[in-house]
């Protein structure tokens, strides 16, 4: 009896006793060489032409060959080109055509070379509808025969290293849709396209950039290692980088505090405090505005469009009169919410052209100020009063109240519909909110079964309206249903001259008539907070995110892991 | 005994199959979609249709139906919509994790709760006895989550003494066996603490109660008086009689450690099948769902089959027939 109990005390304390090693020798780095970044959830796909998660594309960037060293020009806020698998391009035919030379000393981890078939090959299967790549818009301006992408029309290879793509016009982002990374033709030429999501080799990717995935143990962590044979543009200075599914926000929080985890995001605004004051091992530091929320208004009258199987498109009772949405926007007391939520990591947003595209953002549109009286006096020019003396506005016999509905779990959104709420009712507006399930309320946010809705929304790096805006009303994309055709103009206009800033007045039009119609009241552009460990150094946080070039990371000195 | 647990086995299997079809109804006509996913900007609205349709759920539902149950008859548990990988591997992935878990959890339980509840009814009405019961009450009422995110700000982050998430150390795979082993018992001891500690208070209560049952029986007063020592009294006497009911529970209380993960799991990032069940449920992917189902089905079924058997091994006068 007594050996038994003596050997679980024995186990017990060496469980103890290992346990305090790790605080004890605080001047030894627990893993030299390896950094640890938490993500919220796992990589759904090392096969970037089907995944759709967006870490999926960031960790696929650091395996899959680039085309183009994309980086953001922040003074000018765009995009900028340089070389990298792609050695050299030419524009050519008043720049219907780009001409791509490739580097001919590029590899994929097996000895075979990267060339401009395997290219042509990807593209292909990018603009295969079979295949439901989510990234089958990037060749909707390429070569299309009887309303299929033609793949052999778009790329022509000259040799082994060049090859030439033709669009069917010239527009300011074909750089951009050019630079979807290839996977190897050897590898995938037999797969079966309708199951290429789920073909076996997407779990071995051949690497042929700075890092090649060593390991994946699926809802647990991705283990990259560096690729030594790489020369796009070079292995990388890590041995390894781990990333971490850990998708409890606490957890993720209280790994980055003890130290066992080296970078993490998004962190909320109230932890910031506490971290800068008791955790000086690690430091701060933001991704520039790309995110925006807004409350949707129904411009059209769903109901009766959706009873009607589409076709009846009448204003919306309520929300169908730009001066109500003016009103409203004015009536938001949007700065309480930055101010109480986001602390300095907000700010006013004027439509959905993020400040960082500096040469499109109008910089003459003023926010909507905090303003009841105003919002008070436009409802009354548009007909709503309190006429029976309840303190709730009518019109019609109409009381004004509606449902504001937000994805539940959603802590800013709850924090927002609140304010809302309250500020609405000084105005005489009743609002009721209303939490629904994620997966729900995205579904009738497309359907258009929700009037009024708290969302936000992630902008891509190229400008690109039409995705949301312009008159198709079926375009799950437009939730407000708003139609107008000075802006289909203006998003036609944009897209189709030569250089970017030629695009800039249109698009600068395009914010002013958002601004003045209000299709939503847009609240702010959110700055995402990444924490980092000290012990890791040459990161670069930005537009690009956070885990940008990855490869240049390296290990500073060992920093304790719990400091108080 | 062999032809009682096989007719059992079979009786379950309408049970289960029952089961199973109410799920796939209730999922599929529940609101969201698969394929949400595909639907954000930059992504042609198309490829949402093209998704659906390649999950089959363009179909009417008697044919998705139909064509399930054909899928099911051999045992074909389908493609994972989100995960891209067939359901069977990611059930192979999840349930050893969940087991381990599981298993160690549910033996704190009977381990700790035996110990409490017969401590409590050897020393009834002593301030032995007090405690433990307002202690056994305070602790089954503490909601898992709470008690969860409790130790993880206390015992791992302010005092540093066990991880807080997942089942091993980054770089972990580079560790020698048995570095590697205890680096995962260090992983373990939050998690299994958690879902052990209060289902043991329950347990401690049962104990006790039957105990002391027990305890007023005419052969415990034999045994005495025949002059037994008091803790082969109660140790071997009574405490064979009393575990009975104790054994109902812990049968009972399999498929609930399973859904109790799911909590726990959630929480300590721990990459079982409550983790797995969350996401999936969250992603609408029906053939991970429905999987889950059918395992937590027979973990019912099997739970309470153990139940009975351990009555017969417990109990002689117990004959399964």
């Amino acid at each position: 009896m007594f050996t038994r109990y003596s050997t679980l005390l024995l186990l017990f304390s060496l469980l103890l006793s290992s346990c305090g090693k790790k605080s004890g020798s605080k001047s030894e780095d627990p893993r030299p060489g390896t950094a640890v970044v938490a993500i919220m959830g796992d990589v759904d796909n090392f096969n970037p032409v089907v995944s759709a998660e967006l870490i999926a594309s960031q960790v696929n960037d650091a395996i899959f060959p680039q085309m183009f060293d994309v980086k953001f020009a922040t003074g000018e806020g765009r995009l900028v080109y340089g070389p990298m698998l792609v050695k050299s391009w030419e524009f050519l035919n008043g720049q219907k055509d780009i001409r791509l030379d490739l580097r001919g000393d590029v590899y994929w981890e097996d000895g075979v070379r990267v060339t401009a078939e395997d290219i042509k090959f990807s593209y292909g299967l990018y603009g295969n509808p079979e295949v439901s790549s989510p990234r089958q818009n990037y060749v909707r301006n390429m070569i299309w025969t009887n309303g299929k992408f033609d793949v052999d029309k778009s790329i022509e290879i000259i040799n082994d290293s060049t090859l030439i793509f033709h669009f069917d016009h010239t527009y300011p982002t074909q750089l951009f849709h050019l630079n979807l990374p290839p996977i190897p033709k050897h590898i995938f030429q037999n797969a079966d396209l309708r199951t290429l999501d789920s073909n076996p080799a997407n779990a071995r990717p051949l690497s042929a950039g700075p890092f090649r995935l060593e390991k994946w143990i699926r809802q647990q962590e991705i283990i990259l290692a560096r690729n030594p044979k790489c020369n796009l543009p070079y292995p990388a200075k890590l041995q390894r980088v781990i990333l971490r599914v850990i998708s409890e926000p606490v957890t993720r929080l209280t790994e980055l505090k003890k130290g066992t985890i080296d970078m993490m995001w998004p962190i909320n605004p109230e932890d910031v405090q506490d971290l800068q004051l008791n955790y000086p091992s690690i430091r701060i530091e933001t991704m520039p505005p790309r995110v925006y929320e807004y409350v949707g208004w129904a411009n059209i009258d769903f109901k009766a469009w959706n009873e009607s199987g589409r076709k009846v498109v009448k204003p919306h009772p309520l929300f169908g009169n730009k001066r109500v949405r003016q009103a409203l926007t004015y009536g938001i007391n949007r700065q309480e919410i930055i101010d109480g939520f986001l602390g300095g990591y907000g700010q006013l947003a004027t439509s959905d052209i993020s400040p960082i595209f500096r040469w499109a953002y109008n910089f003459d549109l003023k926010p909507y100020p905090y303003n009841p009286e105003k919002a008070r006096n436009l409802l009354a020019m548009a007909g709503w009063t309190d006429t029976d003396g309840d303190g709730i506005l009518d019109h019609n016999g109409r009381k004004f109240e509606f449902t504001l509905r937000y994805n539940a779990g959603n802590a800013r959104r709850a924090y927002a519909a609140n304010i809302i709420q309250d500020n609405l009712k000084k105005l005489g507006i009743i609002v009721k909110i209303e939490a629904v399930e994620g997966v729900v309320f995205y579904e009738k946010i497309a359907r258009k079964e929700y009037d009024a809705f708290l969302a936000g929304f992630s902008v891509g790096l190229a400008i690109d309206p039409s995705d949301r805006w312009g008159s198709d009303i079926r375009n799950p994309m437009n939730h407000a249903g708003f139609m107008n055709t000075r802006v289909d103009e203006l998003i036609r206009y944009g897209q189709n001259v030569k250089s970017y800033l030629e695009a800039a007045p249109f698009w600068k039009e395009l914010q002013a008539i958002l601004h003045e119609e209000q299709p939503f009241t847009f609240l702010y552009w959110i700055e995402e907070i990444v924490g980092i460990n000290n012990r890791l150094q040459n990161t670069k946080v930005g537009i690009l995110g956070a885990m940008n070039e990855m490869w240049n990371w390296t290990i500073g000195s060992p920093q304790g892991s719990v400091v108080y | 005994m062999l032809l009682y647990i096989v007719k059992r086995v079979i009786a379950a299997i309408p049970l289960i199959f029952g089961l199973l079809t109410i799920t796939f109804f209730i999922i599929r006509m529940a609101p969201g979609d698969p394929a949400s996913l595909y639907l954000q900007g930059n992504v042609d609205p198309g490829i949402a249709d093209r998704v659906r349709r390649n999950f089959g759920l363009d179909d009417p539902l008697p044919v998705q139906y139909v064509k399930w149950l054909k899928a099911m008859a051999t045992g074909e548990f389908g493609v994972s919509f989100s995960k891209h990988r067939p359901v069977v591997d990611i059930l192979a992935d999840a349930i050893p994790n969940t087991l381990i878990l599981t298993t160690l959890a549910l033996f704190l339980n009977i381990a700790l709760g035996v110990l409490i509840g017969t401590l409590s009814a050897v020393t009834r009405g002593s301030w032995v006895d007090n405690i433990t019961t307002v202690l056994a009450l305070f602790v089954y009422s503490i909601p898992e989550f709470w008690l969860a995110l409790m130790l993880i700000l206390g015992v791992s982050l302010h005092l540093d003494l066990l991880p807080a998430a997942q089942m091993h150390s980054p770089n972990a795979d580079q560790l020698p066996a048995f570095a590697y082993i205890l680096d995962l018992a260090k992983h373990l001891v939050l998690p299994v603490f958690v879902l052990g500690f209060a289902s043991a208070a329950a347990t401690g209560r049962y104990m006790r109660g039957s105990l002391l049952d027990v305890i007023k029986q005419d052969y415990i007063r034999t045994a005495r008086a025949k002059g037994l020592p008091e803790w082969k009294v109660v140790g071997k006497h009574a405490m064979r009689n009393a575990m009975i009911p104790v054994i109902t529970i812990v049968g009972l209380s399999l498929p609930f450690l399973l859904g109790g993960a799911v909590v726990v799991e959630a929480v300590f990032d721990w990459p079982g099948m409550g983790n797995v069940l969350l996401e999936a449920i969250f992603s609408r992917d029906y053939p991970v769902v429905i999987a889950l189902t059918a395992v937590s089905g027979f973990m019912v079924v099997l739970g309470n089959l153990l139940a009975d058997i351990l009555y017969a091994v417990v109990d002689p006068r117990i004959r399964l027939e």
